[in-house]
């Protein structure tokens, strides 16, 4: 199979290649860190592809994310909105909610029946809802983010956390630590005021079931524990969650014109 | 009006009385539980239990029984209450879900349809009500009419607007201008025609006309209860102070949503008397008062019995604030020969309609006549006027008066935006700076 | 003068020069935070810290319009306590409605005159007052060609409001001149037809943020701009005429207009100009625009007009988020 078009996403906490062949079937994909240096990040990560997953000529490269203009050899450059609709509805094929749990920003977008965005909602100003939220909560515990999710999940019960400010959280938390409150309890309630202000932010959209979750964030089981619970349903996991963005700009490549769903050949192999 | 709502709204109101009534009875011989900072609570407040739960109760069986008025705290209620309307204040009550802690639920009803965080706490939980029907009150009656005074702030007349739209019914508007300095005599005027424009409205969607003995009545016993309410709230001169802020936070709510009902006036001479009771006797509403302290600016009502204990804890006494302060100060300019042009001067003046400097004399008196070492001033996210002009306020009150000052992030009513472990440790290093 | 709305003719009958400052965008106003919490509106922080910083050296006097709780803070601030002495006005703009209205905002523009000529010993005569506000209404007029003309324009979205906004600073005379020149370039005209609403067309990257992503605004609501389309006056009596003229102009949430008007206005504006987006550039705590945002919002979505709330921050550039969602709404037209 020969690939048909690459998709850049290029994140603020990370920058993710995907490239699938005509018929949508993800053949090669890498994720990294994301380096200030974008442009050279993503000529790498390009010139990679190539190498492993066989050169794919003329198979257009499409970018998103924040650094999408930074992309070199790009022919396209897409918001990551369009491109996390395009990834998830490409799975679900109707109307649905996205939750994208990115690094930096939160997105909530609605899906219609055709897969057209038909409205959406940002995080504002801070960090709340977001990645970083987790990030800065989970150290300040000392906690990896691998560590930082089990604990929420082993949590008996659940710590009040009202502040969905990190700041605030953050002094909530030490005052909570020096109560002698359980470390798990506390991850658990940072998970819950996390979803909260998520919640919120697909209220203001409207929701329309089913809801899935993409973006690095939503691979947190606490996080999609909690989110399941402030928004009473299910939230589901699609493929390649945190590798949608990148899918999403690829199917832009292989059909810049419509948001219809695209057929899976055979399974797509895990990343 | 209906016959059978009348008929229900009478039942309910004379039952509910009955009801209340024994509750007062039998709560006057519970011995309350003993604080270890505090003096054991006011009497009267039982009483004020049962006021506050019969104005609510009247509320529920309200509609389409009597008219209904949904006010601004700071509007002229008295041609109102002569006209037999049940006034409902929005701000009141959203300071009851804050202190039941259901203000938060609220407010994230009206942000999830759309209505920013940064808007007023009190107006997001309104919203939330509306939106949802829910309310810690049981029910609250369909207002005939809105009343709007801006005299508090601008805020408002937005959040009023969407009420109007939302309820489909009209909307009086009683816009007073911001007093930057003394109160031109346009100015008067132009309250003054809109306060007539506003008796006007009231009748139609009242029905009936306005009686000016009646008028006369109201207007008088709303003087009356703001007298009273002025000495009140003037009796923390005394040392030990009778009486906290934290008291007068809750003791205010007659003068607020019963002005000119002759049960405030009975109200707050029974309190009065309590008070010069305690005063008599020497006794404090602290246990042992060592500071006195100053509050400027609304309470945060979620954290209210929090912030009471932690300051009683190291004996520290909150003895007055200008904002309970502000329902008695106009009690001299309320002049029932003249009702309306009278109404119009009161009206203009409320503290939140003066310039920051009128704020700063405010205070400036307020901790002269009180003998207070301290002011604690809340930066209330959501009280945006009160809060502008704070830091220039603390400045000089530090600066000029030597007076300690301390600025506290928060909110009135939406508990997000208080961060308890932040809080103690500036009000704990604020009291040790005192030497409490 | 801050925003939003004052009688022009009154300060060019006094002999002096009003130039106009929404913030000014991207002023630094951390130096602001002594005075203003940095929860309150962007606007007035930035100009109290552009005060500060000595941006106001020049000036005799500083005029605050109370157009809303955050500026009468500052108003009240510079009047009171002023951190840096400069004199303040602080013109009260009637919320409510109809005759009491203008009586009192005549009133209110016969105190400022009168305050300004105990500043310049020689006041203005009845005549020179009237002759100002015909001068002034001559230029509204021209301001609302130039508005009406918009969708023939063909001056991209930075160029034509440069010349719509030099209503700021401009005498009327030369603002005319600039007028007709911007009414003169028309041609043919493409970009994706939008109405923008909000309070300012700023930080100065969203107007390039459009024009980069072919944006074409038609129609414009914003308080600085399309709300301030006043109709000339009637009374022969100046202050009465000026008064007249300010209240005369389209629903605005800082004059207290009722919310059914605005949005009943907004709506027909859009389907007028065949906006297929609205953009709302709102300064963050904004109360104003924050309460008729959802019902604003709802309605034009519902007449088919995707909509899009941007919180602006004039102290800060024009985000990379914002400009995301920009091109995200863009994507998703219809």
């Amino acid at each position: 199979m020969t690939v048909a078009a690459i998709g850049v996403d290029a994140g603020s906490t990370t920058l993710k290649v995907a490239a699938l062949d005509a018929a949508g079937t993800l053949l090669w994909s890498r994720l990294e860190p994301a380096s200030p240096r974008t442009a050279e990040q993503a000529t790498a990560l390009l010139a990679a592809c190539a190498s492993e997953a066989g050169p794919g000529k003329g198979a257009p490269i499409v970018a998103t994310g924040y650094g999408r203009d930074l992309v070199l050899g790009a022919v396209r450059r897409v918001t990551e909105i369009t491109c996390h609709a395009r990834g998830v509805f490409a799975q679900v094929g109707g109307a649905c909610t996205v939750l994208d749990l990115g690094g930096q920003d939160t997105k909530v977008l609605a899906l219609g029946a055709s897969g057209r965005v038909l409205d959406f909602a940002m995080n504002d100003r801070c960090a709340a809802g977001t990645g970083r939220f987790l990030e800065v909560t989970a150290a300040r515990l000392g906690l990896s983010l691998e560590a930082f999710d089990a604990a929420a999940t082993a949590a008996h019960h659940e710590a009040v956390i009202s502040s969905t400010c990190t700041v605030f959280a953050e002094s909530e938390m030490v005052s909570l630590l020096a109560r002698g409150t359980p470390v798990e309890a506390i991850a658990a309630g940072l998970h819950r005021a996390m979803a909260r202000r998520v919640a919120a932010l697909a209220r203001q959209v409207g929701i329309r079931p089913p809801i899935l979750a993409s973006g690095g964030v939503a691979l947190s089981g606490s996080v999609r524990r909690a989110l399941s619970r402030e928004l009473d349903q299910d939230v589901g996991l699609p493929r390649h969650a945190q590798l949608l963005g990148a899918v999403g700009a690829a199917l832009v490549g292989l059909d810049p014109s419509s948001p219809g769903p695209i057929r899976v050949a055979g399974r797509p192999r895990p990343v | 009006m209906t016959l059978y709502a009348s008929v229900r709204h009478g039942l309910a109101v004379t039952g509910g009385r009955a009801v209340l009534g024994v509750v007062r009875w039998r709560d006057t011989f519970r011995r309350p539980r003993a604080h270890p900072h505090l003096a054991p609570p006011l009497r009267s407040g039982v009483r004020l239990k049962e006021l506050i739960a019969r104005h609510y109760l009247k509320g529920r069986t309200a509609s389409s029984a009597v008219p209904v008025a949904w006010v601004t705290s700071g509007a002229p209620v008295e041609p109102l209450v002569a006209l037999g309307y049940h006034v409902h204040y929005p701000e009141n009550h959203g300071a009851i879900c804050g202190i039941r802690r259901v203000a938060e639920d609220l407010c994230t009803a009206a942000e999830s349809a759309g209505w920013s965080r940064d808007l007023c706490s009190y107006a997001r939980t309104d919203l939330g009500v509306v939106l949802t029907g829910r309310t810690p009150v049981g029910r609250l009656p369909r207002p005939d009419l809105l009343v709007c005074c801006t005299n508090i702030c601008q805020t408002v007349l937005g959040w009023y607007q969407v009420l109007a739209e939302r309820f489909g019914v009209p909307m009086a508007l009683v816009d007073t201008p911001f007093l930057y300095g003394t109160a031109p005599p346009h100015a008067l005027t132009y309250v003054e025609r809109q306060i007539e424009v506003l008796v006007e409205a009231a009748e139609r969607a009242a029905g009936r006309t306005l009686d000016p003995g009646r008028l006369h009545a109201v207007t008088r016993r709303s003087k009356d209860a703001c007298t009273l309410w002025r000495e009140v709230v003037d009796r923390a001169r005394h040392r030990p102070s009778p009486i906290t802020a934290f008291d007068t936070f809750v003791h205010m709510a007659p003068i607020v949503e019963m002005r000119g009902e002759a049960c405030t006036v009975d109200y707050y001479a029974a309190l009065l008397e309590e008070l010069d009771g305690r005063v008599a006797r020497g006794e404090g509403a602290l246990l042992e008062e060592q500071v006195r302290l100053a509050w400027d600016n609304l309470p945060i009502w979620p954290r209210m019995r929090w912030l009471s204990d932690r300051l009683a804890a190291r004996g520290a006494a909150l003895v007055a604030s200008p904002y309970a302060r502000a329902w008695g100060e106009l009690a001299d300019l309320i002049d029932p020969e003249r009702p309306v042009a009278s109404a119009a001067r009161v009206y203009l003046h409320p503290i939140l309609n003066l310039g920051i400097g009128q704020r700063l004399a405010a205070l400036r008196a307020l901790a002269r006549d009180c003998q207070v070492d301290g002011v604690l001033l809340h930066s209330d996210r959501s009280c945006r006027p009160w809060s502008s002009g704070q830091a220039d306020i603390r400045d000089r009150l530090v600066r000029e008066d030597k007076i300690p000052a301390l600025l506290l992030e928060a909110d009135h009513s939406d508990p997000r935006a208080f961060s308890e472990a932040q809080a103690s440790a500036r009000i704990d290093a604020f009291l040790e700076g005192l030497g409490a | 003068m801050l925003p939003v709305h004052h009688p022009r003719a009154l300060w060019r009958a006094h002999g002096y020069l009003p130039v106009e400052v929404w913030g000014p965008p991207g002023t630094d106003a951390t130096p602001a935070g002594a005075h203003l919490q940095p929860f309150l509106c962007s606007i007035p922080r930035c100009g109290l810290a552009f005060h500060l910083a000595g941006g106001l050296r020049d000036v005799d006097v500083v005029v605050v319009p109370h157009a809303c709780d955050a500026l009468q803070g500052l108003g009240s601030i510079l009047t009171d306590l002023p951190p840096r002495p400069l004199p303040a006005l602080t013109p009260y703009l009637p919320r409510a409605t109809g005759e009491v209205a203008v009586a009192f905002l005549a009133a209110e523009i016969a105190t400022l005159s009168t305050r300004l000529a105990e500043g310049s010993q020689r006041g203005p005569t009845a005549d020179d007052l009237l002759a100002a506000a015909l001068d002034e209404e001559a230029a509204d007029a021209a301001f609302r060609a130039l508005l009406d003309a918009r969708p023939r324009i063909s001056l991209s979205n930075a160029a034509f409001y440069e010349a719509v906004r030099s209503r700021e600073y401009l005498p009327p005379a030369e603002f005319r001149a600039v007028a007709e020149v911007a009414l003169a370039a028309t041609g043919p005209v493409d970009g994706i037809p939008v109405l923008l609403s909000g309070i300012v067309p700023e930080p100065a990257g969203l107007l390039a943020c459009l024009d980069r992503h072919g944006v074409r605004v038609v129609a414009d609501d914003t308080a600085c701009v399309g709300r301030r389309r006043y109709a000339p006056g009637t009374s022969t009596e100046p202050f009465r005429r000026m008064a007249e003229a300010l209240g005369s102009g389209p629903p605005d949430t800082t004059r207290g207009s009722p919310l059914s008007e605005r949005v009943a206005y907004v709506v027909a504006l859009a389907a007028q100009t065949g906006a297929r987006a609205a953009l709302l550039a709102i300064p963050g705590s904004c109360d104003p625009e924050l309460f008729a945002l959802p019902v604003l919002r709802q309605a034009l979505e519902a007449a088919g007009v995707r909509t899009l709330h941007l919180e602006t921050d004039l102290s800060m550039p024009f985000t990379a988020q914002a400009d995301t969602r920009v091109e995200a709404l863009l994507e998703s037209l219809p």
